[in-house]
C-alpha cells in the first residue's frame, strides 16, 4: 500500500472534484507567483477569492515601540500582492454559511488551527472561522482538507459575494415566520462562482432573518437583506421575504432601504441575481470608498434602482436552480439526536444556574433549548473544538452555530442533559455566563493583526470584559443586557454603530503626541434587525473608556424610566449631556507623569500609527477578462506539465481547455449571458470576434482563430501522438497570446 | 524526526506571583533588541482564553508561548517550518527552548522558573507524524537517544494517549540540570534559524 506523501495523496477522492480542482488551480497559481509568471495584483485578487488575506505587518515593517524594523523575510522581495511579502503571516478567511458547523467540520478546523495557525480559532461578527498566521504556501492543503469536510473558502474575501449569514435561531426559533435556512443555503450555493457575482467593485453581503423585531439577523446593514414574511392568498398561506437592498456599515453606514414587501420565495434568487448584475454594471470601481452598492441605490433612488433591478430579472435566462430547492425544503432540517425532555429539579453543577439564565432559551419545539456558549473575543483552543464536537455528538446531533455575537450556539439540547452539558463545557473553561449581555463584549481584530487598525479594539474589549467580569452579578439587569461592540477604526468590522456603546478607534495628538483614543458611538439599536445606527460623540482615550463605560451603565441605571431602553434614555436625556462626560475624560496625564496613556491596550509599545497599512478588505479591481486570460495561461502551464509527464491526451485536452477559456474570457464582454458550454462558447466566439474580424492580428489575419476551430472539430479525439499534443499546446499559446492582443486593442489599454 | 512541525514545552514551577500578561512586554522586549536568534514578528495576548495558549510570540519560522493548552503552564517551542533535516529537528527544538527559557529565567519582572527535567512534545503535522504505535516507537526511540545523551542516564517517555489530538508524549529526563548546564550541552544559544 502506497503512503501518502502529500495531503492530495491522502485525500484523494474525498474532495468534490470541482473544488479539488480549484484547490489545485490555486496551489498552481502559488507556483507561478513564485517563479514570476503571474502579477501581483492579479495574484492578489486570487488569493483574495479563496479567503487568503493579509495581515499587518505584511509590508515587512514594523515599529518595535521604538523605531521601525525591518522583517528580513527569507523570500527577499517575492510579494504575494502590492506591498505584502510573500513570507509575512497572513489570515484565511473560512466562510460558514449561516455559521452551521458539524462536528467533523468543527475537528478538522481545530486540526488547522493546531498544525497551520497560532493555536487558536477565532468567530468573526459574520459566522466566518478566521485562522491567524498562516503561511501563503500551507494554504492549498489548508483548503483540501477543509473541502474534505464540506468547507469551500472561495468568495471569503475579495470583491465577491460574502459569507451569507442567517439568524442562528433559524428553524428552533419562537418567533419566525418560517425557517431561512432553506433558503439560505439554496442563495449562497447559487451565487457561489457564479457569472454574475465576479466582476463586482466591491463586495456584496447578504443576511436572512426569521422575525422583523429581534436583531439576530441585522438585515438592515446589508447590502440584500431577507427576513421571512408569510401571506395568505385565496386562502394558501405563502411564503416570501420583506427584502431589502444597499445597507452597509463602514464609515459611514447607511441603513438598507425596502425594495419588496413581500418578494415571493420563488423570486428570491433571481431578484438576487438581477441586483448582482445591476451592482456589476453600475458599481463604482475607482473610488473604493464608494463602491458598495449603497452608493448605487442612493444615488439612483430605490425607485429607479428597483425598475433597473426588474429590468435585469426580464432579461435573465431561465435557471431552473431558482424554484428547483422549493421541491424540498427540508432538505435542511435538522433531526435533533435525543428525544426532548425537562430539567428534572434537583441540585445542580455550581455556577450552572447563572449560566442557563443568561446562555439557554427554549426553543419551539417541546423539550428542547438551545444553549450558547461564551467564548470570549470569539476564540477558541482546538481541544475546546474537540470538545464542542465531542458535545454536539453526544447531546444535539450536527446543529451548532457561529453567531455574529462571536460565541457558539448549541441547538436541540434536551432540557434534561442541560446541567450534564453545562458540566462538561465547565470543565473545559467554557462555561460563562453572560452571551451576549455587557460582558460579551464583540470586537473586530483590531491593531492585533488587521493592517487597517487604529487602535486596540481587542485590547479594550478584553479589558472591559475583565472589568465588567468581576462586577457583572451585581449589575442591575438593564445594565446587564447592554451591548458593547469595539471596532478598531472607521471599517465597523466590529459593528459598533449597532450597540448601546459603540467604540471605534482612532488617535489623536496630545502634546505632541500620538495617543491612542476611542470615538464613542450612542444610540444604535440592536433590534428590529439592527433598526438604526448610532453617531459618535467624541473621542476618549483608550485608557479611559472603561471609566466611560462605568459611569454611562450607572447613570442608565440610576435615571432611567421603567421600561425605558438605553437608546430612549440617550435620547431622552440628549447627546448634549453625555458630550459633557466625554470631555470630562478627555484629558490624559502628561507622557512624564504617567506613560501608560500612551500606549494602548494589551500593547506596551508607544502607540503609533506608523504601522497601518493598505487594506486588502477592497480586493483588488481586477478586469473579468484579466482574470480568464490567466486561467487560460495556467491552463497552458498544467498542459505543459502534462506532456512532460507523458500524458499526451491530457495535455492536449488541457492545450484545448485554454483556448475555451481564453475565447470565453473576451466573449462574455460582448455578451454577459455566455454560458460555460463549449459549444457556445465557440459559436458566439466566432460571431463576435471571428465574423468581424476583431479578433484578426494585423499580420497574421484569422489564423490564429483557426488554430481554436480546428482544436473544436478535433477534440476529444483520444490515441493522439506526443507531437500532436505538442503542437497542440504551441497552437494553444499562439492562440492565448493572440487574445491577450485582442483584449489590449479593444480596452485601448496600450497605445 | 519526520515531523517539520512540532512544538516542545518545558514546564513551569508553580508560582503565586505568575502573572501572563507580565510577559507581554518582555516578549516585545526580546523583538525590538532580537534577543532570539530567529525572525519573531509580533506578541499576541490570549490570556483571556482558558486552557489557551496565553502569550505568544510570532515568529516566521516558530512561535513561543507560555500559556496551559496542556492543562498546566509552560514554555512552547512551536516550530512551523524550515530548521534543520529530520535528524536535528529534536535537538535543534530542545536548544532554542532551553535558550529562550533561560532569557526568561533571568527576567526580574516575571520570576519564573522551570522544570528542567520535565518536558511535554507534541508532533503537530499528522500527515507525516501520524497518532500512532509506530510514529510513538520511532519517537520514543529518538528521545530516548537525545535526551540520554543531554541529560545523561534513562529517561521515561510516557505517551498522553488523547482521541484525535496530536501525538503527544511527557518526557522525565534524569534530574534537573540547570538551563544553563542544558544549553551548554546543546552547544550554547542556537545561532540564527534557517
Amino acid at each position: 500500500m502506497t503512503v501518502a506523501t502529500t495531503w492530495k495523496q491522502k485525500l484523494a477522492g474525498q474532495v468534490r472534484e470541482d473544488w479539488a480542482r480549484e484547490i489545485d488551480i490555486f496551489e498552481t497559481q502559488i507556483d507561478l507567483r513564485k517563479k514570476g509568471k503571474v502579477e501581483e495584483k492579479l495574484f492578489a485578487e486570487t488569493r483574495l477569492r479563496r479567503g487568503t488575506y493579509g495581515q499587518r505587518y505584511d509590508n515587512g515593517q514594523r515599529h518595535d515601540g521604538e523605531k521601525t524594523q525591518t522583517l528580513p523575510f527569507p523570500s527577499g522581495e517575492l510579494t504575494k500582492g502590492p506591498v505584502t511579502m510573500w513570507d509575512a503571516p497572513g489570515m484565511q478567511r473560512i466562510k460558514i454559511p449561516y455559521g452551521k458547523l458539524t462536528a467533523e467540520q468543527l475537528d478538522t478546523l481545530s486540526e488547522l488551527a493546531e498544525e497551520y495557525s497560532d493555536q487558536i480559532l477565532h468567530i468573526t461578527t459574520r459566522q466566518d472561522i478566521q485562522l491567524h498566521f498562516i503561511h501563503i504556501e500551507d494554504t492549498p492543503d489548508l483548503m483540501r482538507r477543509l473541502a474534505a469536510a464540506g468547507i469551500t473558502t472561495r468568495e471569503a474575501c475579495g470583491n465577491t459575494v460574502r459569507n451569507v449569514t442567517a439568524c442562528p435561531y433559524a428553524g428552533v426559533c419562537n418567533t419566525e415566520s418560517f425557517d431561512v435556512i432553506p433558503y439560505a443555503n439554496a442563495l449562497t450555493f447559487f451565487l457561489l462562482g457564479h457569472p454574475d457575482t465576479q466582476d463586482f467593485g466591491r463586495k456584496f453581503k447578504i443576511a436572512f432573518s426569521g422575525c422583523k423585531d429581534e436583531p439576530c439577523g441585522l438585515t438592515n446593514f446589508h447590502d440584500a437583506g431577507a427576513i421571512a414574511r408569510t401571506r395568505t392568498v385565496n386562502g394558501e398561506v405563502k411564503r416570501g421575504f420583506e427584502y431589502y437592498v444597499g445597507g452597509g456599515l463602514g464609515a459611514v453606514p447607511y441603513p438598507a432601504t425596502l425594495f419588496d414587501e413581500f418578494l415571493p420565495e420563488e423570486e428570491l434568487l433571481p431578484i438576487t441575481q438581477a441586483v448582482c448584475r445591476v451592482f456589476a454594471r453600475l458599481g463604482e470601481r475607482d473610488n473604493r470608498a464608494r463602491a458598495r452598492l449603497k452608493f448605487v441605490v442612493k444615488k439612483l433612488g430605490i425607485e429607479e434602482f428597483k425598475r433597473l433591478v426588474l429590468e435585469e430579472r426580464a432579461k435573465l435566462r431561465q435557471d431552473e436552480r431558482w424554484v428547483s430547492f422549493l421541491n424540498d425544503l427540508h432538505v435542511t432540517d435538522e433531526k435533533p439526536l435525543k428525544p426532548g425532555s425537562e430539567l428534572a429539579p434537583g441540585s445542580y453543577p455550581a455556577g450552572f444556574e447563572a449560566w442557563r439564565k443568561t446562555n439557554v432559551l427554549p426553543q419551539s419545539q417541546k423539550g428542547y433549548s438551545t444553549a450558547k456558549v461564551t467564548l470570549p473575543l470569539g476564540d477558541f483552543t482546538p481541544a475546546q473544538g474537540r470538545l464542542m464536537a465531542e458535545l454536539a455528538r453526544r447531546f444535539t446531533g450536527d446543529s451548532m452555530r457561529a453567531t455574529v455575537e462571536q460565541n457558539m450556539l448549541f441547538r436541540w439540547v434536551p432540557n434534561a442533559d442541560l446541567p450534564a452539558f453545562y458540566r462538561e463545557l465547565a470543565q473545559a473553561g467554557l462555561g460563562s455566563a453572560g452571551a451576549d449581555h455587557i460582558t460579551d463584549v464583540t470586537s473586530c481584530p483590531g491593531t492585533d493583526t488587521c493592517k487597517l487598525g487604529i487602535s486596540s479594539s481587542r485590547g479594550l474589549a478584553t479589558e472591559l470584559h475583565k472589568q465588567l467580569s468581576v462586577i457583572s452579578d451585581q449589575l442591575d439587569p438593564a445594565a446587564q443586557g447592554l451591548h458593547i461592540k469595539c471596532s478598531g477604526c472607521s471599517n465597523s468590522c466590529g459593528q459598533h454603530h449597532v450597540a448601546d456603546m459603540g467604540f471605534l478607534g482612532v488617535s489623536r495628538n496630545v502634546n505632541g503626541r500620538r495617543v491612542p483614543h476611542f470615538q464613542l458611538v450612542i444610540g444604535g439599536q440592536y433590534k428590529n434587525n439592527a433598526g438604526s445606527y448610532g453617531l459618535a460623540i467624541g473621542a476618549i482615550p483608550s485608557k479611559h473608556v472603561p471609566k466611560a463605560v462605568k459611569t454611562l451603565m450607572d447613570r442608565f441605571v440610576a435615571e432611567k424610566q421603567p421600561e425605558e431602553t438605553f437608546q430612549a434614555f440617550v435620547a431622552r436625556i440628549g447627546k448634549k449631556e453625555i458630550r459633557k462626560l466625554v470631555d470630562q475624560l478627555s484629558a490624559i496625564p502628561s507622557y512624564e507623569q504617567d506613560p501608560s496613556y500612551y500606549s494602548d491596550w494589551g500593547d506596551p509599545r508607544e502607540y503609533t500609527i506608523g504601522d497601518l497599512g493598505v487594506g486588502e478588505c477592497a480586493g483588488e479591481v481586477v478586469p473579468l477578462v484579466q482574470v480568464g486570460l490567466a486561467d487560460s495561461e495556467r491552463e497552458l502551464f498544467e498542459a505543459q506539465l502534462l506532456l512532460d509527464e507523458g500524458s499526451s491526451d491530457s495535455a492536449a485536452a488541457r492545450a484545448f481547455s485554454a483556448m475555451v477559456l481564453a475565447a470565453q474570457a473576451l466573449t462574455r464582454e460582448k455578451n454577459s449571458f455566455l454560458g460555460e458550454g463549449v459549444d457556445e462558447i465557440v459559436s458566439e466566439f466566432r460571431a463576435h470576434y471571428y465574423d468581424t474580424k476583431l479578433f484578426f492580428d494585423p499580420f497574421a489575419g484569422g489564423k490564429f482563430a483557426h488554430y481554436f476551430f480546428r482544436a473544436y472539430e478535433h477534440r476529444g479525439e483520444a490515441g493522439g501522438s506526443k507531437e500532436g499534443a505538442h503542437q497542440l499546446i504551441e497552437e494553444a499559446q499562439l492562440f492565448v497570446e493572440a487574445a491577450h492582443q485582442c483584449y489590449t486593442r479593444i480596452a485601448g489599454a496600450l497605445p | 524526526m519526520l515531523s517539520e512541525r512540532l512544538q516542545l514545552k518545558l514546564y513551569l514551577e508553580p508560582s503565586p506571583h505568575f502573572e501572563l500578561e507580565a510577559l507581554i512586554p518582555v516578549f516585545h522586549r526580546f523583538i525590538r533588541e532580537q534577543l532570539i536568534k530567529e525572525l519573531m514578528i509580533d506578541v499576541v495576548d490570549y490570556s483571556h482564553v482558558p486552557a489557551g495558549p496565553g502569550v505568544v510570540l510570532i515568529g516566521h519560522a516558530a512561535d513561543f508561548y507560555v500559556g496551559e493548552l496542556d492543562g498546566a503552564f509552560g514554555l512552547v517551542y512551536s516550530r512551523k517550518r524550515g530548521g534543520p533535516g529530520p535528524e536535528g529537528r529534536l535537538e535543534d527544538a530542545l536548544r532554542r527552548l532551553v535558550n529562550t527559557a533561560r532569557l526568561l529565567e533571568q527576567e526580574s519582572s516575571v520570576k519564573l522558573r522551570f522544570k528542567s527535567g520535565e518536558l511535554g512534545l507534541r508532533l503537530t503535522d499528522r500527515l507525516h507524524a501520524p497518532n500512532d504505535d509506530a510514529t510513538f516507537a520511532s519517537t520514543k526511540a529518538e528521545i530516548e537517544t537525545l535526551f540520554g545523551r543531554i541529560y545523561g542516564g534513562d529517561v521515561a517517555v510516557e505517551r498522553v494517549v488523547a482521541a484525535k489530538e496530536p501525538l503527544s508524549v511527557r518526557i522525565k529526563a534524569n534530574g534537573s540540570p540547570s538551563l544553563e548546564a542544558l544549553l551548554e550541552k546543546l552547544g550554547g544559544p542556537p545561532e540564527a534559524a534557517s
